[in-house]
């Protein structure tokens, strides 16, 4: 799996760079109104079973000036429903803890949707090659 | 807190150098009661600060075109105690003395708070119900903005970065025209609302049919929200009380709540059109309470001063 690759399909991630097999480093900027969270942290791959299409990632960031951090796993599932189908499922369990958290739920909630959402676009694109 | 400069430029000319020099960094301040939080809880952390309380001349209120305009930086308590609003229009001052506690309203501002663009703000909806536009003013020049078209998103406006909310119209009402502003606060009387609904319904002359409504919400999804479908339920049709419950219902439509401590998202999209039922109840009465007003005889003046007053 093309870590850097699948990470770079979340709107506002920056940069993904690899520091060993199964561990990245990357940073992602949000920005809502006036707000801007610059968030750094790593991204975990923590299951790949190819035969199955079935991969976990887990994320753990945090902001630069400490309002907050994020932690969220992803997994993400290939399914073949007949020959020229494919479904992709794709679940997210995010905690956001501190600051950004006590703050921001509602904001952060519907930000994290419409994020998820162009997340799936992009990677429908990717697979489908348009 | 994070260190950052402070400015304070006298007149506009000053603020739109300042904003040039700090470029998107820099963060106007007015009341301060929204930014300032937000700085301490460090999600904002501006490299400047321009504050507007020394530029002079943009807090009056006045009667313009039969209308009112209302300075940006006229504070909220200065409209909800202002006579010429009460006289005007009661239900403007009325929302602004809804707005949280008399600590927060004594110092925010009207144009810095539109510019919050908080969705849970009690303004708003009021001022896109009262068809309100806004004066967006820059180095270049000046615009105005409906406020229907104002909120793009949570926190966002449609203003550039140079821009300032110089001045709010709100356009002389039609006559026989009833306002109201509720909200359902089931916590604290300073909390956001749960829900919060404006309506202002006009009336033909026969005051059988509803010549013209407008309906906004708040607290229900990342802007305030106009309920336009609900409108069209309404506008052009007889007068009949069971259409306010439908439009309602209508009014569901237009919301998208998040579930919080406030309540499910389900519930709030249900009190939606519980609230905008009530509020087109209540500015139905606002008509018929202003046309008791009128047709009182001479010698109850004091009585008929006294409700115009309340109108």
């Amino acid at each position: 799996m093309d870590v850097p690759k699948v990470a770079k399909s979340l709107p506002g991630v920056e940069s993904v760079s690899k520091i060993d097999d199964t561990t990245y480093e990357g940073a992602l900027t949000v920005r809502v109104g006036p707000i801007k969270l610059a968030l750094q942290g790593k991204i975990i791959l923590e299951e790949q079973n190819k035969s199955a299409w079935r991969a976990v990632l887990r994320a753990e960031a945090k902001d630069r000036m400490a309002a907050g951090a994020v932690n969220g796993k992803t997994l993400m599932n290939l399914k073949e429903i007949s020959a020229g189908m494919t479904e992709l499922l794709v679940e997210t369990d995010v905690n956001i803890l501190g600051k950004i958290g006590e703050f921001g739920q509602p904001i952060i909630r519907k930000k994290a949707d419409a994020m998820l959402k162009e997340f799936v676009e992009n990677i429908k694109k990717q697979l489908t090659g348009k | 807190m994070i260190p950052f400069e402070y400015r304070t430029p006298k007149n506009l000319k000053e603020v739109h150098a300042t904003l040039k020099e700090f470029g998107t960094d820099a963060k106007l301040i007015a009341g301060g009661t929204a930014l300032v939080i937000m700085m301490k809880q460090r999600l904002v952390r501006p490299s400047c600060l321009v504050s507007l309380r020394s530029v002079r001349g943009l807090n009056g209120i006045e009667v313009k075109d039969g209308g009112l305009s209302i300075g940006g930086l006229a504070t909220h308590r200065a409209v909800e105690s202002s006579s010429l609003v009460r006289r005007r229009l009661p239900m403007l001052a009325e929302t602004y003395h809804h707005v949280a506690t008399l600590r927060v309203r004594n110092m925010a501002t009207v144009g810095g708070g539109l510019a919050h663009a908080d969705p849970n703000q009690d303004p708003p909806p009021s001022l896109i119900a009262l068809g309100a536009s806004v004066k967006a003013t820059s180095s270049t020049g000046s615009r105005m903005i409906s406020l229907d078209e104002f909120f793009k998103d949570y926190y966002e406006t449609v203003l550039n970065p140079d821009e300032i909310v110089t001045e709010v119209m709100v356009p002389k009402q039609a006559p026989n025209t009833g306002a109201a502003y509720i909200k359902f606060l089931p916590r604290t009387a300073d909390d956001y609302a749960t829900v919060s609904a404006a309506a202002v319904l006009t009336l033909d002359k026969s005051m059988k049919t509803i010549a013209d409504v407008r309906i906004a919400l708040g607290s229900v999804g990342v802007t305030p929200i106009r309920a336009t479908e609900a409108e069209a339920v309404l506008r052009g049709q007889p007068l009949k009380t069971e259409a306010f419950a439908e439009a309602g219902e209508k009014a569901k439509q237009a919301v998208d709540p998040v579930s919080d401590f406030r309540g499910s998202a389900a519930y709030k999209t249900d009190m939606a059109a519980v609230f905008v039922r009530r509020a087109l109840e209540k500015a139905l009465a606002d008509i018929r309470q202003q046309a008791k007003a009128k047709a009182a005889p001479k010698p109850a003046k004091k009585k008929a001063v006294k409700k115009g007053k309340k109108r």
